[in-house]
């Protein structure tokens, strides 16, 4: 009867470290306003990361890359060939904001899978990965519908509305509806997925603290690759297809 | 599920540790003890209720969990929200600058320098391909003028021991000539002294032949 004790006493302390506090936030009050501060701390420390690591490697570009050079190259090539895809040739102005949208999310996923974020105890809610709240996740897409709508417009005048009623007048409500659908799965596949993975890995470490959940963190460092992936090139698509001219 | 069952096992070996095991998962602290009731309870049924009931435990805390996530403000829109966007764009910016069109420009400026020496070695080639022509027509002409002097040298030479040939020729022939002309005046002269003799022979034998007659 001694074990018993014992060992839930380690899972105990297991479970301090793996525990999701799901919709716990950890509210400050700005000028009124409540915001999720653990949100925003975690999200310091991914454009940290990103920013740092982006100065160090590319200060002082090479003729011929060396490592974290060659690494952001690839990147860099990675993202331009995503956006030249998606958009086609008058790619160019929008590789800042699509590669910006999967640095961070990707950034930010694998954040909440690999940092130990429960070393930092705050008083209430937990730090996890940006992507884990909604209001991020929403953001970034209010933000691509923000951009989709500017691309259509700056390219085509008023007459992007036009799209409205292509190809039939028929379609009006659909295409209406178009607009806020673009957001709401972009948003809501983003945090589910995100906030999914991190459930899964502990649930499956309050059941077995060892070995066994591995599997799926590597699942979720996978998704979590391709769920910035999957966000990225949407964003890319929406602005291509509002930029492309029906003739 | 998951949380049913941990929470059934840790009711049954120790009650104290219950709320704190469930905090990391519902973390919220009202919950636990109505759902510790319910174990005690149904302990008490007989064997058979309880197997029956057993499905009940593990669907009985969902109700609960809903409740729990009702309270979790999950979908909880707030200053949140522009606050991500404005730093959005704010790495947008930065980004930009210190990453996108930094780099992107030194690629594409190292491209086109890769390109150009590309370019420049394939000129080279044309280049070294004209020099090759240039030396095969120097070649040709310099065959060609040997050639030339060859052919005529030997013309000259042919022409030379021709001259030489009919020259030799035309003396042997001369001088053919003359021998036969002296071959000829020898003859007739032996003829000429031959005739005057057979003619002093001819009265000789008459004389002999006719007796002063």
């Amino acid at each position: 009867m001694n074990i018993i004790p014992c060992s839930i006493k380690t899972l105990k302390g297991l479970y301090d470290i793996s525990g999701v506090e799901v919709g716990q936030h950890f509210y400050w009050q700005i000028g009124g306003f409540q915001i999720h501060a653990q949100v925003l701390i975690t999200s310091w420390v991914v454009i940290t990361i990103l920013l740092g690591s982006v100065i160090i490697a590319v200060r002082n570009p090479q003729t011929i890359p060396t490592d974290g050079q060659n690494f952001f190259e690839y990147v860099l090539e990675f993202i331009r060939d995503l956006s030249k895809t998606q958009i086609g040739e008058e790619y160019g102005p929008w590789v800042p904001f699509i590669g910006t949208m999967f640095l961070f999310i990707f950034v930010s996923n694998w954040s909440g899978a690999l940092l130990p974020w429960k070393i930092i105890q705050l008083p209430h809610g937990e730090l996890a990965a940006p992507t884990n709240d909604i209001n991020t996740t929403v953001a970034l897409a209010l933000l691509t519908s923000a951009a989709y709508f500017y691309a259509g417009l700056s390219k085509k005048g008023l007459s992007y509305f036009e799209k409205y009623i292509k190809p039939t007048p028929i379609l009006l409500p659909i295409n209406i509806l178009e607009d806020f659908t673009k957001p709401l799965s972009l948003s809501f596949r983003l945090f589910g997925n995100i906030l999914a993975d991190e459930l899964v890995v502990v649930v499956l470490v309050s059941l077995v603290p060892l070995v066994v959940p591995i599997p799926v963190m590597f699942l979720g460092l996978f998704t979590s690759g391709i769920q910035a992936l999957i966000f990225a090139t949407l964003a890319a698509a929406y602005i291509g297809e509002s930029m492309e001219g029906h003739h | 599920m998951a949380t049913a069952m941990m929470a059934a096992a840790t009711t049954s070996c120790s009650p104290r540790r219950a709320p704190a095991v469930l905090r990391p998962v519902a973390s919220s602290s009202a919950q636990p003890p109505r759902r510790r009731q319910q174990p005690r309870g149904l302990k008490q049924l007989p064997g058979l209720v309880a197997t029956a009931a057993a499905a009940a435990v593990a669907a009985a805390p969902l109700p609960a969990l809903a409740e729990q996530m009702e309270k979790a403000a999950l979908f909880d829109f707030n200053l949140t929200l522009p606050a991500i966007a404005i730093e959005f764009l704010l790495l947008m910016v930065a980004l930009d600058k210190l990453y996108f069109t930094p780099l992107g420009k030194f690629m594409d400026e190292r491209d086109a320098k890769i390109r150009a020496e590309l370019g420049d070695v394939k000129d080279a080639s044309e280049e070294v391909r004209q020099l090759e022509e240039q030396a095969a027509a120097v070649m040709k002409a310099a065959r060609a003028e040997i050639a030339a002097a060859l052919n005529k040298m030997k013309k000259e030479t042919t022409q030379e021991l021709e001259a030489k040939l009919d020259e030799g020729r035309r003396r042997v022939e001369a001088e053919l000539v003359e021998a036969l002309a002296n071959l000829e005046a020898q003859k007739e002269e032996a003829v000429k002294a031959l005739d005057a003799q057979i003619a002093s022979l001819s009265d000789e034998i008459v004389k002999k032949v006719l007796p002063s007659a």
